[in-house]
């Protein structure tokens, strides 16, 4: 049979728990002082205190009462017997959660109440240890959410982020973040071991400079729990307590190192990092090996794009300069070409055809490659066509080049170039060959001269001279001006063409038609270098008399 | 940047606009907690935490927060935050912040928001 509220044991049991109600709701207190409290209201007791367990012993975490000057020890000892005060284990499901310590219980022990009260506030004792628990391990497990989002996070920024210095934000924050440290350090290198770049939070942890020189195990994170008295992987650490460090490689190449030290708890203490921090760090580390990676060859991508681009302009600039067609002059045959080794090369032949039907033409090779030798190939060019109605003689064309170079050109840089006047109403050719390879003329007859320098490079001197020179031209003969490119190839022997293959297949040519002799020259020459790289631009031109 | 965090109180009426600088750690939490309780104390309903110039909380400064939130919601008061970057965001999301106190864009919207709750 069970009794109902009317019964006196119901009666008694409401009138407990509105002794306890009040204490216990509300207020800021923390649940220990409204649990001494309550007790103590209950209880009848002069003072209360709740005894909370803290490693071996119980320690005194809340008094309630008026004790005078004599205060409750701060801890205890429950197998001890102490006669002033009565201990109540505070128990729930089986286990104590603390102990209730009262002094001055009526009558000695309080009517019977202290094994209810042991029972009720070690109930909400467990309650409130069990909430507490709860609230811990949902904030840990939340913690390890944050840890697994922010490397998936980071995964993608990094995988979307090509700015070096935003990378290097974004890891170092979020390392020292998921580390709870205190402070951080990133650096990273340039291939060649220069410093790159340097974050920190809070004071550095290291000079940069000995940053390059640390010599981290390759793979590994280093925890130094005593970084403040011993050196962490051969290094001093100076502004720190305990650290963790770990590299930034590819493939063996240490592109940086990344650091935390410090690791903060609630207290103010500073925590050992634990291996669980070590592959974090690891972890970020590697993400950010590999963005770093991808945007330095991002970077270098691009940068080989813009290069591209601008040869790609050059050689558009330099086709232009280059004749597109052939003059036609009366008692002349020709044939030219030029091959670039790059996009842009430093080669340049021109014709003119002049008054009296005579023919001015230029073959020119401009030292250096790429861009500046086409920058020097198009200022030669504009000199040549700004200057060939003013001089009176060839040798007086090259100096007003040679003048021209000299107060125009972007860069220090000579030519040799071979200029050739042909009159082919009076048979006579007059060149200047300014330091130029020798050109062969091949006479009708098959017999092969070659017209040699006359002076130096153009560029070279501020006094230089040149001669000029007049020769004989009877129909049939052929000149054949040429740029080094062509004799110095080189075969897989490291051969080189030369001067005789190139007399050879020019004079086998002697009588045949000019666009096919430049053909085969250069027909036999890539034959005879193969898969060689060339390094040289080649060019070619045929003048032959009718 | 540096990592202690300062924390600069201003007041609107019965709402506190709490704006940090730096690194919300231990140190950056309790100085948020003691500044949230003493504009509490003096009479505040209401608190905006602006966080414009915070790019970095480690988890202990989390758990302050969370108990600054704890005591607000005692006192049935409110509490927002505005001007978060991303990652703190979405921190915040994950760590079960937002579940009781509202995140705004702005600090004007987060004030305008709990002046009228």
């Amino acid at each position: 049979m069970t009794e109902s509220p009317s019964t006196p044991a119901a009666s008694r049991l409401a009138g407990l728990w509105k002794a306890l109600e009040e204490p216990l709701a509300g207020s800021d207190l923390p649940l220990p002082a409204r649990l001494a409290a309550a007790a103590l209201r209950c209880s009848g007791a002069r003072r209360a205190a709740i005894y909370l367990p803290e490693k071996e012993s119980w320690v005194r975490s809340a008094v309630s009462g008026d004790g005078g000057e004599d205060e409750l020890p701060e801890s205890l000892d429950p197998e001890e017997r102490r006669t002033e005060l009565v201990l109540v284990p505070l128990t729930a499901e089986g286990e104590v959660h603390g102990q209730l310590a009262l002094e001055g219980l009526p009558g000695g022990d309080g009517g019977g109440i202290a094994p209810v009260l042991g029972v009720l506030l070690g109930g909400l004792l467990a309650a409130h240890r069990y909430s507490r628990q709860v609230k811990e391990a949902d904030f840990e497990v939340r913690t390890r959410l944050v840890e697994l989002e922010s490397l998936y996070d980071l995964g993608l920024s990094l995988g979307g982020q090509l700015e070096v210095s935003a990378l290097a934000d974004e890891v170092l924050f979020r390392s020292i973040s998921l580390t709870d440290a205190g402070k951080g350090t990133l650096v990273l290198f340039h291939e060649d071991g220069r410093l790159l770049l340097e974050r920190s939070l809070g004071e550095q942890l290291l000079p940069a400079e000995l940053f390059a020189t640390w010599e981290l195990p390759e793979g590994d994170a280093v925890i130094n729990n005593a970084a403040a008295s011993v050196p962490t992987a051969g290094v001093r650490l100076a502004s720190c307590v305990k650290c963790l460090a770990v590299p930034i490689s590819v493939g063996g190449r240490r592109l940086g190192v990344l650091a935390v030290a410090d690791k903060e708890s609630r207290d103010g203490s500073v925590l050992d990092f634990t291996p669980a921090d070590a592959r974090l760090l690891s972890l970020f580390a590697n993400q950010a090996a590999a963005a770093i990676e991808t945007a330095r060859l991002h970077r270098a991508a691009i940068e080989k794009e813009r290069i591209e681009r601008e040869l790609e302009l050059a050689a558009a600039i330099q086709r232009e300069i280059l004749p597109r067609s052939l003059p036609e002059v009366a008692g002349v045959e020709l044939a030219a070409a030029s091959l670039p080794t790059r996009q842009v090369g430093g080669d340049y032949y021109d014709l003119f055809p002049l008054s009296r039907g005579r023919l001015g033409f230029l073959v020119a090779d401009v030292s250096g490659k790429g861009i500046p030798a086409a920058l020097l190939v198009s200022t030669v060019h504009a000199a040549v066509h700004l200057q060939i109605d003013e001089a009176k003689t060839v040798v007086e064309l090259v100096e007003r080049i040679d003048r021209h170079l000299r107060r125009y050109a972007a860069t220090r840089k000579f030519l040799t170039l071979f200029f050739g006047l042909i009159e082919p109403s009076e048979g006579r050719l007059t060149y200047v060959s300014a330091g130029h390879n020798p050109a062969l003329l091949i006479r009708g007859a098959g017999r092969i001269e070659t017209l040699g320098s006359t002076g130096v490079p153009v560029g070279m001197f501020p006094d230089a001279a040149w001669k000029e020179v007049t020769v004989a031209l009877s129909a049939g003969d052929l000149l054949c001006v040429f740029t080094d490119g062509l004799t110095e190839a080189v075969n897989t022997r490291e051969e080189e063409f030369g001067l005789d293959r190139l007399s050879a297949v020019v004079a086998a040519g002697l009588r045949k038609p000019l666009p096919e002799v430049a053909d085969r020259v250069f027909a036999d020459v890539a034959d005879f270098a193969r898969e060689m790289p060339q390094y040289d631009d080649q060019t070619l031109l045929l003048v032959r008399r009718a | 940047m540096s990592e202690v965090c300062r924390v600069a109180a201003e007041r609107r009426g019965d709402v506190a606009v709490l704006s940090t600088d730096g690194y919300i750690n231990n140190q950056g939490g309790e100085e948020i907690a003691r500044q949230a309780y003493a504009q509490l104390e003096s009479g505040a309903r209401a608190l905006v935490l602006n966080l414009e110039k915070t790019r970095i909380v480690n988890s202990i400064g989390i758990s302050i927060l969370i108990e600054v939130l704890e005591k607000v919601m005692d006192r049935k008061g409110q509490l927002a935050f505005c001007c978060l970057t991303p990652t703190i965001d979405k921190t915040f999301r994950i760590m079960g912040l937002a579940q009781y106190a509202s995140i705004y864009p702005t600090e004007a919207e987060a004030v305008r928001a709990v002046a009228a709750a």
